[in-house]
């Protein structure tokens, strides 16, 4: 047991108290009759069949790793990206049919998520609501457990006020600056990094950010301030005295350089790596894990109001509300016709 | 006949349980069925949580003190907040709150059980406050759906307090448990019945998402009066009690002759060089017991622990004057 406040000292002593109250005499709800118990399910027929119509499960070889949702019936799924682009050999499961191979074919790194393709032919694509204006104790029921043939739904309510959620530490390059005598050099940079992708690197000179010459640490500071993720900024820089010019996409402080694991986070099991710098998201209590992100918000009849994003820890998880997501799809879907040819209809 | 008497039967229990159970008006039908019928019980449930849930949200604050801050919810127009004992951290501590609408309000704890983790706590500033009913009679059931509410994480006034449904899953006498998940921050917050009935606090959570556990408002019942008094009960985990003898004022003082303690030294960075005590004070009373010299006040101080509040009466220049202040540690 934990005390929620000043947890270390007090953790056995928690335990003690727990134990004793429930061993002289309690009474228990079996868990069939608890909120997400079975019995509850067995009301849920609706989203039950979406998710096993339009919800896909995003293996990494026989690992779980994430749900996604199909927006095309020629084999087209968004995930959360975080999830899945370190991964080589993703299938994924709609249904009871496995499909593989599995590509990543386009990203939206503001919103983390990315649109995978597989061959496959006449799937059932995502039934949106009108949209996803859903108040406060509204239902909601995500993906819950699977199994090969079965999408197990699990339930909880819309719990807080839809709005931004500002990157964790702020939006970033992603690099260490150093003031030099020769100019600001750039130190540590993660190859993760939005900077790094863009192509700077260790020893480069910054001479411009976002047109504005800078000349010391608190000059980037200021540009950087209240900056979103997924902004692109003009980055110019010398390396062996040749002038270079590169865009840089922003990214989360904490999603570049790590962050520390705060108490709130050593109680909340595993979390997502990628949980903040969403424009807009709303706000749901079901109980899931890393890998239950990624697949459809759906209202009690089954129409999809958003997209699973993150959870970000015991209490809170996020979605993509529905408006926002069929941009994203609709970019997403943009941006792979421009490599291919074959993806045609755009999703209803 | 068989059948006849088997409905009698049937009919006698449920009256027996009636009786056991005084009537209650507001409580919601779907809490007697052990699982919903259908989507229209679920959609009632709904209905309730979001019919009640604005004036929950009112009445539940964030409460701040030194470098946590926990939850709490108000319980009376002039501003009484119920809350954990492991937030409140001890009596008559300040707290600051931080209401719904994102105003700050100065707070005083009141008494605490370091046993079960109830407190009280009392905003000091003029009403009204939005408040929320107290379920003293203790009319919620195993089973019953309930919701909680809580600043998870601290204040967030574009988020709100963040709201969980779910049934209560465990009850034991002091200790309620239900399947709406808490974290850090929401300590203190409110539990409430679908009728928006406070019936629970809650105290703290286990690693698996289902032990959320609340302190239930019988607890609070049980030792009302003691708590409004400001007493602390019990030696329990969730509170440490003030250790006599560790409070510090730091003065050096002279018995004058004439049953009078005079100050003679002011220690640097001491509570009493803060508060404003200056050599040449007289001081005449601590708590309003008068001291007739300095070897009464010393022990009057004895019986202090560090950050408790006294108030001292002093002379000064022929005049008197009161300074409150909270001990230093020894």
């Amino acid at each position: 047991m934990t005390n929620m406040k000043k947890m270390i000292p007090t953790t056995l002593l928690m335990l003690a108290v727990c134990m004793s109250s429930f061993t002289q005499g309690y009474e228990t709800l079996e868990s069939e009759y608890r909120s997400n118990g079975s019995l509850m399910h067995g009301l849920l027929e609706r989203p039950k069949q979406s998710l096993s119509q339009f919800s896909a499960v995003i293996y990494s070889g026989r690992k779980e790793i994430a749900y996604g949702i199909v927006v095309q019936e020629t084999g087209y799924v968004i995930t959360k990206a975080s999830e899945v682009t370190e991964s080589s050999d993703l299938k994924l499961r709609i249904g009871a049919t496995q499909y593989e191979p599995v590509q990543i074919v386009a990203t939206d790194p503001a919103w983390d998520v990315c649109l995978l393709k597989t061959d496959a032919t006449g799937l059932k694509v995502v039934h949106f609501a009108d949209n996803g204006q859903v108040e406060q104790g509204t239902w909601v029921v995500t993906n819950g457990a699977t199994t090969r043939r079965e999408r197990w739904p699990q339930l909880g309510i819309i719990s807080a006020n839809a709005r931004e959620i500002r990157a964790e530490g702020g939006a970033v390059l992603g690099i260490e600056i150093k003031e030099e005598k020769s100019g600001l050099e750039i130190g540590e940079i993660p190859e993760k990094s939005g900077a790094y992708l863009a192509g700077l690197r260790k020893g480069d000179k910054i001479i411009k950010i976002a047109d504005q010459k800078i000349t010391k640490r608190d000059d980037v500071a200021e540009i950087m301030k209240d900056r979103r993720v997924g902004e692109k900024i003009t980055v110019v820089y010398l390396r062996k005295d040749k002038q270079v010019t590169a865009e840089v996409e922003l990214m989360g402080r904490a999603d570049t350089f790590g962050a520390q694991q705060t108490r709130n986070d050593t109680m909340s099991g595993d979390y997502s790596k990628r949980r903040s710098g969403f424009p807009r998201v709303l706000q749901h209590d079901v109980q899931g894990n890393r890998a239950t992100v990624g697949g459809p918000l759906l209202d009690l009849e089954g129409r999809c109001i958003g997209m699973n994003i993150a959870r970000a820890n015991r209490a809170e998880s996020f979605a993509i509300p529905v408006e926002e997501l069929r941009d994203v799809i609709s970019r997403l879907l943009t941006q792979a016709m421009k490599n291919k040819a074959d993806a045609t209809v755009a999703p209803r | 006949m068989k059948t006849l008497l088997l409905v009698f039967f049937l009919g006698l229990l449920s009256l027996a349980f009636a009786q056991d159970q005084p009537s209650d008006p507001k409580r919601l039908p779907v809490n007697d069925k052990k699982v919903p019928a259908g989507v229209e019980d679920m959609l009632a449930i709904e209905a309730a949580l979001k019919s009640v849930l604005p004036a929950a949200r009112n009445a539940t604050v964030c409460l701040e003190l030194g470098q946590g801050s926990g939850s709490g919810v108000i319980i009376s127009a002039d501003g009484l907040i119920l809350t954990a004992a492991h937030v409140a951290g001890g009596v008559a501590k300040d707290i600051t709150a931080i209401l719904a609408d994102g105003r700050k309000v100065k707070c005083e704890s009141l008494g605490l059980n370091s046993e079960t983790d109830s407190a009280m706590v009392k905003i000091l500033g003029k009403g009204p406050f939005p408040f929320v009913e107290v379920d003293k009679s203790d009319r919620t059931r195993l089973g019953d759906w309930v919701f909680s509410l809580g600043h998870s994480g601290g204040y967030d006034k574009d988020r709100g307090a963040g709201v969980r449904l779910g049934r209560l899953v465990k009850v034991a006498d002091s200790t309620s448990q239900s399947d709406c998940t808490l974290i850090g921050g929401d300590s203190g917050g409110p539990l409430f019945d679908m009728a928006g009935r406070l019936i629970g606090i809650h105290s703290r959570v286990g690693t698996n998402l289902q032990q959320n556990m609340h302190v239930p408002i019988r607890e609070f019942v049980r030792h009302w009066d003691d708590l409004v008094a400001g007493k602390f009960i019990g030696e329990g985990p969730f509170a440490e009690k003030p250790k006599k003898g560790t409070g510090f004022l730091g003065v050096g003082t002279e018995d004058s002759g004439d049953g009078e303690i005079r100050v003679t030294k002011i220690g640097r960075e001491s509570v009493a060089e803060t508060a404003g005590l200056k050599v040449g004070d007289f001081i005449v009373a601590i708590d309003g017991k008068k001291l007739k010299d300095k070897e009464v006040m010393q022990k009057c101080l004895k019986d202090k622990a560090a950050d408790e509040k006294i108030t001292i009466l002093l002379m000064r220049e022929g005049k008197e004057k009161e300074i409150t202040l909270r001990l230093g540690a020894r």
